[in-house]
């Protein structure tokens, strides 16, 4: 119960105004604070819903692949440049904005990620890595201004933050796959 | 008769394992303490140098001119006390707490040993003959000699291998010991040289890349902000670096000095996650004068940088529940009057806790600086000299003193004598008066506009100028009381090293409580720790870093100021 409360009240300074504004004024902290930032408000939350709901998480989730496709959707849906210019254009949207990405992502993710198997979550990161890869090449070598409210400049900027992302993740992936843990623990 | 003598030297080489005491290793620790207190002695003479130079007491001659001493101050106790110091009290601890070093591990700390002293000796050269005045940091556009850099580059080199040997030996002994915790003082050699490892890369890169091919005329200019960037990344990791290996002692060694039990092994090993975490990011706050990073960038960082704060404040709850349950435990009353039964008089106690109390005033004054407003005000005035003095030259360096007094003797199969601890605590006495009058006088006379990096000018015998005379002069009499100090402390380590009695000496690591929960193992997941380190540096280096080169000005070509 805790955690969901304190998930609400990130989710509350995350949506106020003066917070959204600061963090929407720079791409890169746009996509890559704000955003996950509500993920993981969502993820906090998702303790309350799961035990509130508990039955519709079985019978809809129960091996976690409609949870992480929908986690998935919702993601890829908030990378294309498209869909954050027009957040940042229309109230609508924006409302959108703050509403999927915690709880139809974060919730989903929080309560599929422990069902899915180490090939299903490999399989996941995976593929971010290589998302992250292609939209950092996008981004950083793009000739063109891919959203009409952020300078080349900040697209640039995100781009390295992409590529720095999926580093992170490449070297996660390289921890996982050369160390083995039954040999230490 | 030589069966005789095998069996005693076999019944010995028994014992010593029993008590966690390797020759060939203590050797190494040995060879790097017997540099660090050496860089010490001279360092500190070319200290006190400064000191009576600003004093306006002692006009340096133009052979060997202020800023050549100021270099070679900085660069003998920063990195060459500090790194050496640190090396050889970590190995010994993972000698002892490990079941011995690996042969190649200690190889390996054995080549960083000698490629750190070729590189300090090629960085010394251009020093004394003046070409490499910089003050000791890689600080474009500034330039020294070539040697300089490819000296420091070799530092860099040796350090490097003594990471990559602690790391071997940490995962070796975690191979052969499934499941278990690591002893608290390894995790505590882990964190540092996970930061190490890491910091280095930085200031590899802005050495390697940026410096020697600039400084050799490869290229015709360097981007200024970028190498200013990288060169904090590692020096701001740096000071933390020293900062944890100090903490390390006042968790584990200090309570088993003083009678009592760690307080919370979770605790212990989330302030080093948490430092390894989040501090190579505090480069930042050494920045906020630079120009070309912007308001909302800085704005971040303070942020950044008092995060780093917190651990800092979990240490100081921490050691104070370990203090008062312990004096309460020997019968200690009242709500302050505990404070008596705490070991005044053991120098082993009393150094780490002199240190600790200046870390409140170093702390605070840190969280000052990195505030931009209030750094706009003493930024570059003898306030940060201070400053820098404070936390380096009492909280690290009044630890390093405290651990010499168990570990020099350990190492060296001696014993603190009662002569040598009264004089530890004699020296510890003088060091805090000299630290308290040369710090305070720096800070005081910082926040009237004394400006740093200079030697004595009157400026033409201006009034303000005029004005901090009488500060300078305490500036002084705290570096003369300090210069005493330091003979004190190279006289005890040396004495104890070569000729203390013989003697069996404890390696001083605190138990847990009785009731102490278990810790989870996650702690002992690096490889999250260090993801999670990497995203937390790419979060704050991506913005800034891609400006400076996207939007980089035209790029400075060497400077040789002096």
């Amino acid at each position: 119960m805790n955690q969901s409360f304190y998930g609400l009240l990130l989710w509350i300074f995350l949506v106020a105004p003066p917070v959204a504004n600061f963090m929407e004024s720079v791409m890169v902290i746009h996509m890559h604070m704000q955003m996950p930032m509500l993920v993981i408000a969502g993820m906090l939350m998702a303790r309350f819903f799961q035990k509130r709901f508990s039955g519709f998480f079985e019978i809809w989730n129960s091996n976690g692949v409609p949870g992480i496709t929908l986690f998935i959707v919702i993601m890829v849906y908030w990378m294309l440049p498209r869909t954050m210019d027009e957040a940042l254009t229309s109230h609508l949207v924006e409302g959108f904005k703050f509403i999927s990405l915690p709880f139809l992502a974060g919730i989903s993710l929080r309560d599929s990620w422990k069902k899915l198997n180490s090939f299903g979550k490999n399989s996941i990161i995976i593929s971010f890595t290589v998302l992250f890869l292609g939209l950092g090449w996008l981004y950083i070598w793009s000739p063109v201004q891919l959203c009409n409210n952020y300078l080349v400049f900040q697209q640039v900027t995100l781009g390295w933050g992409f590529l720095t992302t999926s580093i992170g993740m490449v070297v996660y992936l390289g921890y996982n796959f050369f160390i083995d843990p039954s040999a230490y623990e | 008769m030589k069966m005789e003598a095998d069996l005693i030297a076999g019944f010995k080489e028994k014992t010593n394992k029993m008590l966690g005491f390797y020759t060939e290793d203590a050797k190494l620790s040995k060879s790097y303490i017997a540099v660090a207190f050496i860089a010490l002695l001279v360092g500190g003479f070319l200290g006190l140098l400064q000191g009576l130079n600003r004093a306006g007491l002692l006009e340096l001659p133009t052979w060997f001119n202020y800023y050549q001493v100021l270099t070679a101050h900085g660069l003998l106790l920063i990195l060459v006390l500090t790194a050496f110091f640190t090396i050889g009290y970590f190995y010994a601890a993972l000698s002892h707490n490990l079941g011995g070093l690996l042969p190649k591990v200690r190889k390996l700390a054995w080549i960083g040993f000698y490629v750190k002293l070729v590189g300090f000796v090629l960085a010394v050269i251009p020093i004394l003959m003046n070409e490499a005045s910089v003050m000791y940091t890689f600080y474009p556009p500034m330039a020294a000699h070539p040697v300089f850099y490819i000296g420091l580059a070799l530092i860099v080199v040796g350090v490097w291998l003594c990471c990559i040997g602690a790391f071997i030996q940490v995962a070796n002994w975690r191979k052969n010991h499934k499941g278990q915790h690591v002893p608290i003082l390894s995790y505590f050699a882990t964190g540092v040289f996970v930061l190490l490892f890491f910091a280095l890369m930085f200031v590899a890169v802005e050495v390697l890349f940026m410096i020697i091919p600039w400084v050799f005329g490869w290229v015709d200019t360097i981007n200024v902000m970028v190498a200013r960037t990288l060169f904090w990344a590692f020096g701001h990791t740096l000071v933390n670096i020293w900062y944890l290996t100090a903490v390390s002692a006042w968790y584990v060694v200090v309570p088993k000095i003083i009678g009592g039990k760690r307080w919370s092994d979770l605790l212990t090993r989330v302030v080093v996650i948490a430092l390894v975490i989040m501090n190579i990011t505090g480069g930042f706050h050494h920045q906020i004068i630079d120009p070309g990073i912007n308001a909302v960038v800085k704005f971040m960082h303070v942020f950044m940088s008092l995060a780093i704060g917190f651990p800092s404040l979990m240490t100081a709850f921490a050691l104070f529940a370990v203090f008062e349950r312990t004096a309460r435990r020997k019968g200690g009353k009242g709500l302050i009057g505990w404070w008596k039964k705490m070991p005044w008089g053991d120098v082993r106690f009393l150094a780490p806790f002199i240190a600790m109390l200046s870390f409140i005033p170093a702390g605070a004054g840190g969280i000052a600086q990195s505030t931009n407003q209030l750094d706009q005000v003493v930024h570059n005035t003898m306030w940060i000299v201070g400053h820098f003095h404070l936390t380096l030259g009492m909280s690290v360096v009044m630890t390093f003193f405290g651990i010499s007094y168990w570990l020099v003797p350990f190492i060296s199969n001696r014993v603190l004598t009662p002569q040598i601890n009264r004089l530890g605590v004699i020296q510890t006495w003088i060091w805090t008066i000299g630290m308290i009058c040369m710090s305070g006088a720096m800070h005081y006379v910082g926040l009237l506009g004394s400006p740093r990096r200079t030697s004595y000018t009157t400026y033409g015998d201006h009034a303000t100028a005029l004005g901090w005379d009488p500060y300078l002069m305490l500036l002084a009499v705290g570096g003369t009381l300090l210069i005493v100090g330091v003979i004190l402390q190279v006289y005890a380590v040396f004495n104890m090293m070569f000729f203390a009695p013989k003697g069996e000496t404890e390696f001083p690591i605190a138990e847990e409580e009785d009731n102490a929960t278990k810790t989870p193992y996650l702690t002992e997941r690096w490889g999250i720790w260090i993801v999670v380190m990497l995203i937390v540096v790419a979060m704050a280096y991506v913005i800034p870093l891609t400006e400076f080169i996207v939007n980089a000005p035209p790029g400075s070509p060497p400077f040789k100021t002096w």
